[in-house]
């Protein structure tokens, strides 16, 4: 890979994300994240080292019933054990394709892309929404070349990840795998270049308020972008 | 307690003395040797050996239950953790890899997606995101250790000695023994009756987070 991913999602969030406790929304973006970035994959196998020492150093629980596991351990070994249990086979690869572009996807959003609802067009950007969300809207969100989102603050939390080409808003330039975090009330005009279009991966907590001018006509439009 | 302040500066020369008397008395519990619970996988994977799966099992059983009860909050749901990821690690001993990692990291893995899958399950959305989906089995390779080498140097700094003291007690220890103590990551790991690969990790994420914090107070 070539292009350096410089956008992390930081140590926060990469802890939940090993132990199991992030929104399984937000936990889909890191997933695709640590696909597309080799620090954060080394990070990642750091911190289950880290984990599995911890759950091997942990004080060992006191049974009030003695014959709890001693049951459990003659009804588990009583069970047939796997003898060939053959890794999983590799996943042949997922594409997505739209407006004559086919895009490559990252293991581990590959079952929920190839489920993805029907696109959804305006102008030069197109979503696509994902069957993941609970509490979180997912969306797979195509930028043509040239192309720029109106000025917008977000209600929510928005989590964008850079999948294929390059996104660039007043806070810098983003490529593939660099994960953007945007807090509530942050705003920015994310637009791509003249000669790059752009997938990305969408997770949002609430709807997009649009700002300027005429496009604030856009925001009953708002529920396009959710 | 640790004397983390010797970053500082100000007990550099006291912080010499060496501490390994009181380290070499403390094992009370029986002694874990060192692959221990790779080889028992090991021979529940060929033989489907009960023996070794019994110590196995009265190890991290327990253990598995501690960590249940910390997740969960509720015994039934511990147990019922204990019992799918014990049921696993007998079944599928043989997609265990010593070499990506130890038995321990392997264990907790498991109990993880357990846990995260029973949670969902609790939801019946049969589309729905899942373990499988989340976390990659580490099936990615290794990478260069570069970065700890060039962080070395930046440790004596004094700006690090704040962040040095809010590293987690587990990471700040081995940070403690390698850089201050000067000890080897090979001594580290006898002293402490780690794993290897468990102190050139906690090294690496305590690197990983002084280098955040640093990044934080820049910006």
């Amino acid at each position: 890979m070539t292009h350096a991913v410089k956008f992390h999602p930081g140590m926060m969030l990469m802890e939940q994300y090993v132990e199991g406790t992030l929104a399984a929304d937000v936990a889909l973006a890191v997933a695709t994240h640590i696909d597309l970035c080799p620090h954060c994959q080394q990070l990642c196998q750091d911190l289950h080292n880290d984990k599995g020492a911890q759950l091997a150093e942990l004080t060992p629980s006191v049974s009030n019933n003695e014959s709890e596991f001693a049951d459990m351990l003659s009804f588990i070994t009583s069970q047939a054990p796997v003898f060939k249990a053959a890794r999983k086979t590799e996943a042949d690869s997922v594409t997505v394709t739209f407006n004559d572009r086919e895009f490559k996807i990252p293991r581990a959003l590959s079952r929920m892309a190839k489920q993805h609802g029907k696109w959804l067009q305006l102008g030069g950007i197109a979503t696509a929404k994902l069957p993941a969300g609970e509490k979180l809207h997912v969306s797979l969100l195509y930028i043509d070349k040239g192309t720029e989102i109106p000025n917008h603050t977000h209600l929510g939390m928005e989590l964008t990840l850079v999948l294929s080409g390059r996104i660039c808003d007043e806070n810098g330039e983003y490529g593939a795998g660099d994960l953007l975090i945007n807090s509530p009330d942050d705003t920015h005009t994310p637009h791509t270049r003249v000669d790059e279009d752009c997938l990305c991966l969408s997770v949002l907590s609430a709807p997009l308020k649009f700002n300027k001018g005429l496009v604030r006509l856009l925001n009953p439009l708002q529920q396009f972008f959710y | 307690m640790l004397e983390s302040t010797a970053l500082t500066g100000h007990h550099a020369t006291s912080q010499a003395t060496p501490r390994m008397p009181d380290r070499m008395t403390i094992s009370a519990e029986p002694h874990i040797r060192s692959g221990q619970w790779e080889d028992a996988l090991t021979y529940v994977a060929v033989n489907a050996d009960k023996a070794a799966y019994a110590e196995l099992f009265s190890y991290f059983a327990p253990r598995l239950k501690a960590f249940g009860m910390k997740m969960f909050g509720n015994e039934q749901q511990a147990l019922e953790m204990v019992q799918d990821t014990m049921l696993n690690v007998w079944k599928k001993a043989g997609l265990f890899d010593a070499s990506r990692g130890c038995a321990s990291t392997w264990i907790f893995t498991i109990a993880r997606n357990v846990r995260f899958d029973m949670l969902r399950k609790k939801q019946s959305r049969k589309d729905d995101v899942s373990a499988d989906d989340l976390w990659a089995d580490g099936d990615y390779p290794e990478q260069e250790e570069s970065a700890s080498d060039k962080w070395e140097t930046m440790l004596m700094s004094e700006k690090l000695a704040p962040h040095f003291d809010a590293l987690p007690p587990a990471q700040r220890l081995v940070m403690q023994k390698v850089y201050i103590e000067e000890k080897s990551h090979q001594e580290v790991s006898d002293e402490l009756d780690i794993p290897l690969g468990t102190v050139k990790s906690r090294i690496r994420l305590a690197l990983d987070r002084l280098r955040e914090a640093l990044d934080d107070t820049r910006s």
